[in-house]
Parts: structure tokens; C-alpha cells; sequence
């Protein structure tokens, strides 16, 4: 992939490792992506909660007709981020697990909800500033008692 | 004065033919369903979160719980990325052991599916005959890692002990052969299975890519994309994908008989080279404090669902900082939502039971 083009249009975007860096707008981008590359499937979105307490993003694209991947990646700033569930259908589901294990929020997807958690969980067990000391959990429960 | 009025319907999760605990929340009008949706994490037992807590060789026998009825795949998966990650190349024994494993796993997979598919249907017997030549796979297994679904047999860089009874897998792939005639027999071509699967649950090339499906159900709807091509532990073997036309149930039933043929080609293959080859040689990786160097790892595989991957990110440390696995059953139970939608509810369960379904690999 032609990535001055691509400077040209998202400003402040580098090259890191395997994957392009963005800073802003991704849903732009990946509309940008599909519609101008034969990205088909978006593989799946992995987030991260980076050491110095921001969020990583990386969005695995595919093409099923040249046999190429293609990772986009973003920090964010808080916790909202913009949902591609509009390009991508399956992107829904990753936004809705990404929400339940990181408590990130995607403006645009407006069917968030709890999804392996119970319904009335509090935090978000994979962030690094969860603290696992729910009581309703046996070995919580027993070290609160010794 | 008539008005009209949708009722909703809970399917699952205790329904025996969910395949596990899937629970669907339908909304009904008469029989036709408006909306479906799947809820899903009634078996979540926090995969990522414990990696992040455990050493690589303290998560490596759990791995094979993420799909309890394909294991080895996901044990591959685990030890690809240490493998990566430590630059071990494999010995072409140790490929050929894991290519003959991986493949007879997946026959394993796919005849439990024959099976609870024609349950689903109603018909009970296929169950019966499917669960049959599964045994002797399961029963194989059993014999070379002492479990016959947990298997905990690869190792970083190699397989826990040398593989052995290969008289047994002659055996299976001479059997295997004609029993899946005999499955052809009672059920391509009978009229009820035809008229319940024929042009039902229609699944075009665009809405399966869109949606994330890979694997058999997205070959069923006519794109070629099969991992095992670019895989390098697949390298040197003979491999043919099936790419079905239909995009319907029927598509992703033959595809999946198609493919189950096919493996067992495969595994003849590296039974052949298993068969001459000498003493097993190993790049076993000392997993005792065992850290991987920074970075960021990924690997993926053509697993009988869907493509499954896993992404690890490492700090150097003894255990990962993130783990993330992708499963192609997620994005199928999500597809229901799609799927189902306009559909009439004694067509729910077939269409369901076709794309493969099974919870632990969406719960995670």
C-alpha cells in the first residue's frame, strides 16, 4: 500500500513496526481504506491497555483477493473512540466486547451493553487499573477474612 | 378490532440443540422471527485476563478449553507464537506430527457437527454413526497424550513425546473413507434434509465478508480463502480447499463433508512421511522462566470454525501483558442476528446449526 498517499489525507499518520500509526478520525480512514483498497474483512480489533494508561486500538484488515493484512492502529486520548460498525457489521461485536473488558465507548454504536460480565459488574477486568476485589468472589471473600 | 402484536421467545441457553449455552432472544410474529438476539458469555471463564496472571507454560494446557472439540488448534496457536518469538524453526517430523494431529482434529470436529446438524433436523441415527468414527479418533488421541480432549500434547518447539501407533491411523483413514460414503448416502440425498437445508439461510459473499466469517462457512459462499496455503507448517504438503457455490445450509454441509475427504488426504500424506522418517528430533524451548523479548506477536490458523488467531504483546516479562485470541464462532453467532431475521422459527435452529457454532470459542 501507497502510504504517501495516505500521509497526504491523515496528517500526522507514521509507519510503526507492521503497522500505520494514526492519530484522529479512524473511521475516516477506514473508509478511506475500503474504498480504495480490497479490504474485505476486518479480522477483528484488539485493544490494549498500554502501561502509561492510554488505549490501544489496532484493527486487523484483510483482503481476501491479494492475501494481504494491513493493522491500523490508534491511542486514545480517553475512552471514546469512533465505531466503524457502520463499514464493517462485524465490527459491532469487537466494539461491544471491547466496551465490556475496557469500558470503551464508540460513539455510533448505540447497542453497547454487558457481555460476558454480569449486567451489574463495576470495571472493566481487562484495564490495568482494575482491582480485583469484588466480594461476591470466593477467594476475595476469604482473603478479606484470614 | 385485530391488532397485530410480537411475542418475544427465549431460546436457550439450556436448549439441547444450542450446542452448548447459546441463548436467542426472539421477537416472533406468528412463526416468523422480526429480530434475533444472541446473548452470549454464560461459559466466560476470562481466558485473556488469566494469561495476564500465568506463565506461558502455566497457560498452555488451558488453551486447549477454548474449543473443547478442537483443541489442538488452539494449542498450536499458543506455541507458534513462543515459537515466533524465540526463532525456533520446526524439524520436518515435528511439522508433520502437528499436521497429522491438526487434520484428524478437525475430521474429529466436523463429524461431531454431521451429527448434531442432523439433529437439529430431527434425524437422531447420523448422531449415532458420526459419534462412531469420531471414537476411534478420540480413542487415538487417547493412546499418543492420555486425554482425549484436553490434549496438552504440543510443546513449545516440538510434542511432548514421540508419536506412536500409527498402525492406528492407517486404520482410521482406511475405515474413514467409506463411512462418510455412508453418511452421503442417508443424508445428501434425502428429500427432507434437502428441503430443510436447500435455499435456507442464505448467506451472500458480501454480508458473510462483511461480518467477519471465515472458514468453511465463507468458502460455502464462493470465496477462496484458506489459511493452510500460506501456512508454513503446512509447507510441502498436498492441499486442495473446497469452494462451494451454494450459500446456503446445504453449501456449508457439503463443503464441510468435502473437507473432511480432503483432510484425510492429508493426513495420508504425512502418515507416509511419519512412516520413514527416523528418531524424533526436537527445538524444545526450556519454558523455566521462559520470557519473550518485546514486541508485539501474532499468529494465526486455519481452524475448523473460522480462522482463529492470537496477538501477544510482551514486556519481557515471564507472563504476557495482553492476549487476545479471535475465534470464528463469535462472528457466526453474531451473523445470526442477520440471518435469522425473517425467517421462520423451525427453520432457527437448522440455519444455527449449520454455521458450526460452539460457545466455549465465544465466551473465551
Amino acid at each position: 500500500m501507497d502510504l504517501n498517499k495516505f500521509r497526504e489525507m491523515f496528517q500526522g499518520c507514521e509507519l510503526a513496526g507492521n503497522k500505520i500509526l494514526i492519530k484522529s478520525r479512524m473511521h475516516d480512514v477506514i473508509k478511506f481504506v475500503t474504498e480504495n483498497y480490497p479490504y474485505d474483512i476486518l479480522k477483528e480489533i484488539t485493544a490494549i491497555h498500554n502501561p502509561d494508561g492510554r488505549i490501544e486500538l489496532i484493527y486487523n484488515l484483510y483482503s481476501t483477493v491479494d492475501e494481504e493484512t494491513l493493522l491500523i492502529s490508534i491511542l486514545l486520548d480517553g475512552n471514546e473512540a469512533e465505531s466503524v460498525s457502520d463499514i464493517f457489521d462485524s465490527a459491532r461485536a469487537d466494539e461491544n466486547e471491547i466496551f465490556d473488558l475496557f469500558g470503551v465507548k464508540f460513539s455510533g454504536n448505540d447497542d453497547l451493553k454487558r457481555l460476558y460480565m454480569p449486567e451489574d459488574w463495576e470495571g472493566h477486568p481487562l484495564r490495568k487499573d482494575y482491582v480485583q476485589d469484588d466480594t461476591r468472589l470466593a477467594w476475595n471473600d476469604d482473603k478479606n477474612n484470614v | 378490532m385485530m391488532t397485530k402484536t410480537t411475542f418475544k421467545l427465549n431460546l436457550g441457553p439450556q436448549h439441547p440443540s444450542t450446542h452448548g449455552v447459546l441463548r436467542l432472544l426472539l421477537e416472533l410474529d406468528g412463526e416468523k422471527i422480526i429480530s434475533c438476539e444472541p446473548d452470549v458469555g454464560y461459559l466466560h471463564r476470562g481466558m485473556e485476563k488469566m494469561a495476564e496472571q500465568m506463565s506461558y507454560i502455566q497457560y498452555l494446557p488451558t488453551v486447549d478449553r477454548i474449543d473443547y472439540l478442537a483443541g489442538f488448534f488452539y494449542s498450536e496457536l499458543l506455541c507458534r507464537i513462543v515459537e515466533n518469538a524465540m526463532e525456533v524453526e520446526l524439524p520436518d517430523k515435528v511439522r508433520a506430527i502437528r499436521v497429522m494431529l491438526l487434520e484428524l482434529n478437525r475430521i474429529s470436529s466436523h463429524l461431531l457437527w454431521v451429527g448434531a446438524f442432523l439433529m437439529d433436523l430431527g434425524a437422531v441415527s447420523p448422531f449415532f454413526y458420526a459419534f462412531r468414527e469420531r471414537e476411534m479418533i478420540l480413542r487415538y488421541f487417547e493412546k499418543i497424550s492420555g486425554q482425549r480432549m484436553m490434549y496438552n500434547y504440543f510443546v513449545f518447539g516440538g510434542v511432548r513425546h514421540d508419536i506412536g501407533f500409527l498402525e492406528d491411523v492407517e486404520e482410521i483413514i482406511s475405515i474413514l473413507p467409506g463411512k462418510i460414503d455412508d453418511y452421503e448416502k442417508i443424508i445428501t440425498e434425502n428429500p427432507i434434509f434437502i428441503r430443510r437445508t436447500v435455499e435456507k439461510g442464505i448467506l451472500q459473499k458480501e454480508m458473510a465478508l462483511n461480518n467477519g466469517i471465515t472458514g468453511v462457512n465463507l468458502r460455502a459462499s464462493g470465496v477462496d480463502f484458506d489459511l493452510r496455503f500460506e501456512d508454513s507448517l503446512y509447507r510441502g504438503f498436498d492441499i486442495k480447499t473446497i469452494v462451494l457455490d451454494g450459500k446456503d445450509s446445504f453449501a456449508r454441509y457439503k463443503a464441510r463433508i468435502l473437507e473432511m475427504r480432503e483432510s484425510i488426504k492429508i493426513v495420508a500424506q504425512a502418515l507416509e512421511y511419519l512412516k520413514k522418517s527416523g528418531s524424533l528430533e526436537q527445538r524444545l524451548i526450556n519454558p523455566i522462566n521462559l520470557k519473550l523479548p518485546e514486541g508485539d506477536y501474532f499468529a494465526d490458523i486455519e481452524a475448523p470454525r473460522g480462522t482463529a488467531s492470537c496477538f501477544v504483546r510482551s514486556y519481557g516479562d515471564k507472563n504476557p501483558y495482553r492476549l487476545k485470541w479471535r475465534t470464528g464462532s463469535y462472528y457466526s453467532v453474531n451473523l445470526l442476528r442477520k440471518l435469522l431475521a425473517g425467517e421462520y422459527l423451525n427453520d432457527a435452529i437448522a440455519i444455527a446449526g449449520s454455521l458450526d457454532i460452539i460457545l466455549p470459542e465465544v465466551d473465551k
